[in-house]
């Protein structure tokens, strides 16, 4: 077990698939905390976030044989996640905070007036508050702290449009969160 | 949180364990991805043809707009349409179980597939092998039938029409 540590999750994803089915408890340990946590902001709910995390696990083991190697292990875990989270949030559309109509146009730009360690401590203080369409990126940028390559991976979006959407984010914290505060 | 990470790691790992899950084999991606790539390249194939043969079927028919516009509606092999949608919606529904992270944009891949059809359908027009292969080839007898046989059906009918129409006078 010791040498599993050493080893990458696609090396990990190889052993897996070829040898030790038990080695998927390695992945399980890897990313279960930090999918909850993901998948939490999210949805905003204990339960929902692990049910979407364990089935997100399963699909993931089922389908391990689609996963190319040469790629991102956890841009595809992230990605089930995210597919997952998503049928949650469809199925219970009512309960869960949407504020689509709020204005955007700021007027100023939110990179100068925040810090990185502000937002993150602002994203984790209300991140519950903004629509997930902003709220994702923004989580997945400032929380998990993934590059905007992984993050267009993950969302299949243009890098582009993760910018503008993490920059919406930041006005929508702006605008929102102040109240929280 | 920590209740969570014990009850995930526990299922999950004994479903594994019983095997009450199991890892899909490596051959049923393979032909997943070998029917997408069949589907898509078929209804590029099927797509060029009838873009090819609108244009033919324009062409031979002579100048007049109106006229030519009821021929082809007439004659218009309409069952490609259903074929079409069928094959673009069975795509997606491929696609979208078969691919599980790689960045698919559905919106692009679809965007690119009408233009290829277009280009594909103006070139086969523009280089002449619609014409080629009314002469020869598999297609010869397809496309005689809508250059030739078409004109033919069309006067008939327009014949017996008029026939009609004077006995009831």
């Amino acid at each position: 077990m010791k040498d599993l540590k050493k080893l990458t999750d696609e090396q990990i994803v190889k052993i897996v698939r070829t040898k030790d089915k038990e080695v998927y408890l390695e992945i399980v340990l890897r990313y279960q905390e930090k999918l909850l946590r993901y998948a939490l902001y999210l949805v905003q709910d204990k339960a929902k976030a692990a049910d979407a995390v364990q089935e997100s696990f399963i699909k993931a083991f089922i389908n391990l044989n689609s996963f190319n190697t040469k790629m991102k292990f956890s841009s595809w875990i992230y990605r089930i996640v995210h597919n997952q989270v998503m049928n949650v949030v469809s199925k219970y559309k009512k309960e869960l905070p949407l504020f689509e109509n709020v204005d955007l146009d700021s007027g100023k730009n939110p990179e100068i007036d925040l810090t990185k360690k502000e937002i993150r401590e602002r994203v984790n203080k209300c991140i519950g508050q903004i629509p997930i369409k902003y709220s994702e990126p923004l989580s997945l940028f400032y929380l998990e702290e993934k590059s905007y390559g992984e993050i267009s991976d993950i969302l299949r979006l243009p890098i582009g449009t993760v910018g503008t959407r993490i920059n919406r984010a930041k006005v929508f914290m702006k605008k929102i969160c102040q109240k929280i505060k | 949180m920590s209740k969570n990470k014990i009850d995930i790691t526990e299922n999950v790992m004994s479903k594994i364990r019983t095997e009450k899950i199991k890892m899909k084999p490596k051959w049923y991606f393979w032909l997943g991805s070998l029917v997408i790539f069949m589907t898509i390249t078929g209804l590029t194939i099927i797509s060029i043809f009838l873009i090819s043969l609108i244009t033919f079927s324009l062409k031979s028919h002579g100048p007049m707009g109106a006229v030519r516009y009821e021929q082809i509606l007439s004659s218009f092999p309409w069952w490609a349409f259903v074929v079409v949608f069928i094959g673009i919606t069975t795509g997606i529904i491929l696609l979208r179980k078969y691919d599980f992270s790689y960045k698919k944009n559905f919106s692009f891949i679809i965007l690119v597939f009408i233009i290829a059809v277009l280009l594909g359908g103006i070139l086969v027009d523009v280089s002449g092998l619609d014409t080629l292969w009314m002469k020869r080839g598999l297609m010869k007898g397809f496309y005689q039938q809508y250059g030739d046989s078409h004109q033919q059906k069309w006067n008939n009918k327009n014949k017996d029409n008029g026939w009609r129409r004077g006995n009831f006078q």
